[in-house]
């Protein structure tokens, strides 16, 4: 779990406009280049990437009482307490910084791409020129500094805070009892268990779903150990059923 | 932008892994001296050219051995690059011993066990639906490993012809399990292996990596080719397993 004392940030569906000021800003403030957008019959044009390393989600449709629903929400790395991608890693080049923050540390990453695989929210990507994955950095570089990250900076109406993960996780829950109370009667917070916590927290006025969130990931270790539960019980039943099936086989030539 | 999906060079390393290992686990069954050493040698150049093809694939080769100075156990990949490096140790000393020790050939057929298997968990251990909804990735590359393995060996003088039969079943068997077990969640995957782009490599692989050669081997006959098209299957087993789980994420 994150500690009280982590880094945060919190975003809040029920303010947010859409605007894309976040996925602007953290391109400017880590100098990316843009990538070539698309027209998916939906204001959503763009992909995660190692360039990109956050974008509006774009989601609409009929809810169950008939009503138009047009909502956003923001993607980018979760800045996972139990994070795919640093549990994924060979090197231990992704991994957790002070505060809780997840990041890579390219001058060391060797592009094995096994963190890509394994992110459960799409967030690392590899970059050919580059040779190494990149995401995002909770802003390391600002943060570090005493200012808040790109995202939250740009963000116009409040959807995006950046502080403690204590008191925004407070604020969230907060939030969410005031929407229940204003008649939104699915409102949540999404982020207090996937992963062993997640130090992006997300209010969402729908169920999570509505949204395209990852429901209930499996932890990276979880999958692991059911990996070599699986080809444990696999190398050994089949290596002693080879040995049996070949010791049985008349080899031509025999002895020698 | 090119997305960094594990192509062809991945594709050929669980290959020749598959194939060597397998006949060196298979070799060591028999009898016959010559063709234990066959078995190792073969295992040996798979896991050295294999370990080549891993350290080419990365975004920077140059820096291959910061996985020999970390230790991660909980990341398939340093793990597997463990099993590999350690294997590469035991087969050349099985190379090089004239007289091999008992414990030695141990080591070696469990780290070979374990390169083999390890590819599969690597898969599951990922965020792609069609290789990690289902248990049955390493299910499928062993039992190739053993089809494939035997049909190497055949170039050798052996006749592994139940070894043949009972594996490609077993994996026929193991991929056809897969299939209908990840179609809920991996749709897409699948309908690219029956009908989309990757349809040459499944049904290449099920005609002419699998059905002909079992015919040919229950009718004992053509063994070298029957061998020969095995030996195709399992590289195009490889191929379509690797690229369908990435179909809708990386490709």
């Amino acid at each position: 779990m994150p500690k009280a004392n982590d880094y945060a940030i919190l975003f809040d569906t029920s303010y947010c406009t859409g605007c894309r000021a976040c996925q602007v800003g953290c391109k400017q403030w880590n100098d990316l280049p843009a990538d070539p957008t698309e027209n998916r019959g939906s204001y959503d044009s763009s992909y995660l990437s190692a360039h990109t390393w956050l974008k509006m989600g774009y989601f609409e449709g009929l809810d169950q009482k008939g009503e138009v629903y047009w909502d956003f929400v923001r993607t980018s790395c979760m800045h996972c307490s139990q994070a795919a991608c640093v549990e994924a890693c060979p090197t231990g080049a992704m991994n957790y910084r002070e505060g809780g923050i997840v990041t890579v540390d390219t001058g060391w990453c060797i592009g094995c791409r096994n963190c890509v695989q394994a992110c459960p929210y799409d967030a690392v990507h590899y970059d050919e020129k580059t040779g190494v994955v990149h995401k995002c950095t909770m802003c390391y570089d600002r943060v570090a500094n005493g200012l808040e990250p790109a995202c939250v900076k740009a963000c116009p109406t409040g959807a995006l805070r950046f502080g403690r993960y204590g008191e925004l996780k407070a604020a969230a829950e907060e939030r969410v009892r005031a929407l229940k109370a204003d008649g939104y009667a699915e409102a949540n917070v999404y982020g207090l268990k996937e992963m062993g916590g997640t130090h992006v927290l997300y209010v969402l006025l729908r169920q999570p779903a509505t949204y395209g969130m990852v429901l209930a990931p499996k932890t990276q270790a979880k999958k692991v150990a059911e990996g070599w539960l699986s080809a444990g019980i696999a190398a050994a039943a089949m290596g002693a059923f080879a040995w049996f099936v070949a010791r049985r086989e008349e080899i031509s030539g025999g002895k020698e | 932008m090119s997305t960094g999906e594990w192509g062809i060079y991945i594709v050929l390393y669980f290959w020749l892994a598959g194939v060597g290992g397998g006949a060196f686990l298979l070799a060591l069954a028999t009898e016959s001296e010559r063709l234990k050493r066959v078995g190792a040698w073969l295992a040996f150049l798979g896991v050295v050219v294999g370990a080549l093809l891993l350290i080419v694939d990365l975004g920077h080769p140059e820096r291959f051995w910061h996985l020999l100075v970390s230790y991660r156990p909980v990341s398939v990949m340093w793990l597997g690059s463990l099993f590999l490096f350690l294997d590469g140790i035991a087969l050349f000393l099985l190379l090089i011993l004239r007289s091999w020790p008992r414990l030695l050939v141990w080591a070696a057929a469990i780290l070979t066990l374990l390169v083999i298997a390890y590819t599969g968990v690597l898969l599951m251990a990922t965020t792609r639906p069609f290789w990690a909804a289902s248990p049955l990735v390493p299910w499928i590359f062993l039992a190739s490993a053993f089809a494939t393995g035997a049909a190497i060996l055949t170039f050798f003088g052996a006749r592994f012809d139940r070894v043949l039969i009972v594996f490609g079943l077993l994996e026929a068997l193991f991929v056809l399990l897969h299939l209908i077990w990840t179609y809920p969640v991996a749709e897409r995957a699948i309908s690219a292996l029956l009908t989309g782009e990757l349809a040459w490599a499944f049904w290449g692989f099920v005609l002419l990596g699998w059905l002909v050669p079992l015919l040919l081997e229950v009718g004992r006959r053509a063994p070298a080719l029957a061998a020969l098209l095995v030996l195709l299957g399992g590289f195009l087993l490889r191929y379509f397993v690797v690229y369908a789980g990435q179909i809708g994420y990386l490709i």
